[in-house]
């Protein structure tokens, strides 16, 4: 195999030879150690092939042995260049192929992320960006330990960064703290004002668990909105039981209320319905960079009309977008249609609000402990109305003003006992 | 005579390799197909049923079908094709 290709390589010719004695002929090549081979016979010769050095020096050989030596065919790569040498374009396209794949091979086409679950790759993409780690980029500017620890600076819940170049690929495998408590900063030391809890509705107090603060009511009391329910003041008796000072704390409890709530909802029997009647006008176009490029128009004379565009991004690879978009604009006739709903279809929808209504109350922990909400159906509308009886939490904070004004006077009376 | 029992004795006596002391053909068949000859002089005849290759010791004769030589060169030939026959022609006498 190799030996072929070294043959075709520095090229090859078929002879042959006739005479009186080609047989001698033979052994006089051998004799000069020619390499001979595919040696045929053919009628009162012999066919065989021979390299072109060999077959250079054969002619005082043929003239000794009086035989003729006859070429009938060149072989290999020298002839093969010789027989296309004006195809100058020719050559140069493999040559222009050769540089070109080094040229390419020189830069960093793509960048790939691995084992990230809460960074998305675009967002890692846009970080490395910003670092210039972009696609496109020289491979040999590529500082692979520098990336990692730009990301570990970065991103404090990756743990650990790998990056590496894979042929034209900058492969970046990443491990992502996934037991980290995402601690909310909830041990911020700032100076609060101190704080009552008021009560944020009416209602009837059904329980009540003070963490900080002075209680004002008690389980079973009826609260007007607005009624101080801790104070965020405690009192500071001496032995006396005078009170001799103040101390001011934000108010912490759970203050649960039976309470009411009016719920209601109409809505119209009579809707209009968009009808689409299928005439449609379509516009491909092809955006590089700002330049725009349409065919045909979706202006219509459409009395109501939509139109949706929607465009995709081309991209080499995961991560290097290219400046080039294709997209679609859709323009869509359509016409309304005055409907009514049916009673059934009535109860449905606003029972499904309600439904709704109810789940997002108790999604912030409102219990509901009745409801006596009704559906009406009028001439053209329909109402459903009522009202909910709830359990929920009531306290909410407030700053606690009048303060300062007692504290003085707590505070001239402090003085002159002193 | 006298020389070559002589040499084929000492061959025999000293252990020596006989091709390399009495010029004798080394000739490798590989079934039916491939006949490798090494230590030859030259070819006399070569056509596609009948070889002659002339060694320093005698004649070898190949016949067969299809007779090709792959490969000549000074030390060594290769030839391919269906071999029926290989014989030897005595020595320098028989010439």
């Amino acid at each position: 195999m190799i030996r072929t290709l070294i043959r075709y390589l520095r090229g090859y010719v078929m002879i042959r030879v006739e005479g009186y004695s080609p047989e001698r002929f033979l052994n006089l090549c051998s004799y000069h150690n020619f390499l001979i081979w595919g040696l045929t016979p053919s009628g009162n010769g012999y066919e065989m092939y021979m390299s072109i050095d060999d077959f250079r020096k054969l002619k005082p050989l043929a003239g000794k042995t009086h035989t003729k030596v006859r070429l009938i065919g060149r072989c290999g790569f020298p002839f093969f260049v010789q027989r296309y040498r004006h195809r100058k374009f020719f050559f140069a396209g493999v040559l222009l192929c050769f540089v070109l794949l080094k040229v390419y091979s020189l830069f960093i086409w793509d960048i790939h992320f691995e084992g990230n679950v809460r960074w998305t790759d675009e967002n890692l993409a846009k970080y490395l960006e910003s670092v210039d780690v972009t696609p496109f980029m020289l491979k040999s500017k590529v500082d692979c330990p520098g990336i990692v620890k730009n990301i570990r600076k970065a991103y404090n819940d990756i743990v650990w960064v790998s990056a590496s170049i894979d042929g034209s690929l900058l492969k970046i495998q990443v491990k992502e703290n996934d037991d980290t408590l995402q601690e909310e900063n909830t041990d911020v030391a700032e100076e609060r004002t101190p704080t009552d809890l008021v009560a944020e509705k009416s209602g009837v107090i059904t329980e009540i668990v003070t963490r900080a603060g002075v209680p004002q009511v008690h389980a079973g009391d009826t609260v007007e909105a607005g009624d101080v329910l801790v104070l965020g003041r405690v009192d500071v008796m001496n032995d006396a039981g005078e009170t001799t000072g103040y101390q001011y704390v934000n108010a912490d409890a759970d203050i649960l209320a039976d309470t009411q709530m009016e719920y209601e909802d109409s809505m119209s029997l009579v809707y209009q319905e968009k009808v689409y009647d299928g005439k449609e006008k379509f516009q491909p176009f092809l955006r590089v960079f700002d330049l725009c490029i349409s065919v045909g128009s979706i202006r219509n004379s459409y009395s109501n009309s939509e139109i949706f565009t929607s465009e995709t991004r081309l991209k080499a690879g995961e991560t290097f977008t290219l400046p080039v978009s294709l997209g679609m604009r859709t323009a869509c006739s359509y016409s309304f249609e005055q409907k009514e709903y049916t009673e059934a279809e009535v109860q449905e929808i606003l029972t499904k609000n309600f439904r709704r209504f109810c789940a997002d109350l108790e999604e912030k922990g409102i219990q509901i402990r009745e409801n006596n909400v009704k559906i009406q159906l009028y001439d053209n509308s329909a109402a459903a109305s009522g009202t909910l009886y709830l359990n929920e939490e009531i306290g909410e904070e407030a700053d606690t003003e009048i303060l300062t004004i007692e504290r003085k006077e707590t505070d001239e009376s402090v003085g002159t006992d002193n | 005579m006298e020389r070559e029992g002589i040499r084929e004795r000492l061959a025999s006596a000293a252990s020596m390799p006989k091709d390399v002391v009495m010029g004798a053909a080394v000739t490798t068949v590989l079934g039916n197909t491939e006949v490798c000859i090494e230590n030859y002089r030259g070819i006399t005849e070569y056509t596609d049923t009948l070889i002659r290759v002339q060694s320093k010791t005698g004649q070898i004769r190949l016949a067969g079908k299809r007779l090709q030589i792959e490969y000549y060169t000074n030390d060594e030939m290769k030839i391919t094709g269906e071999i029926h026959s290989i014989e030897y022609n005595g020595g320098r006498k028989a010439e």
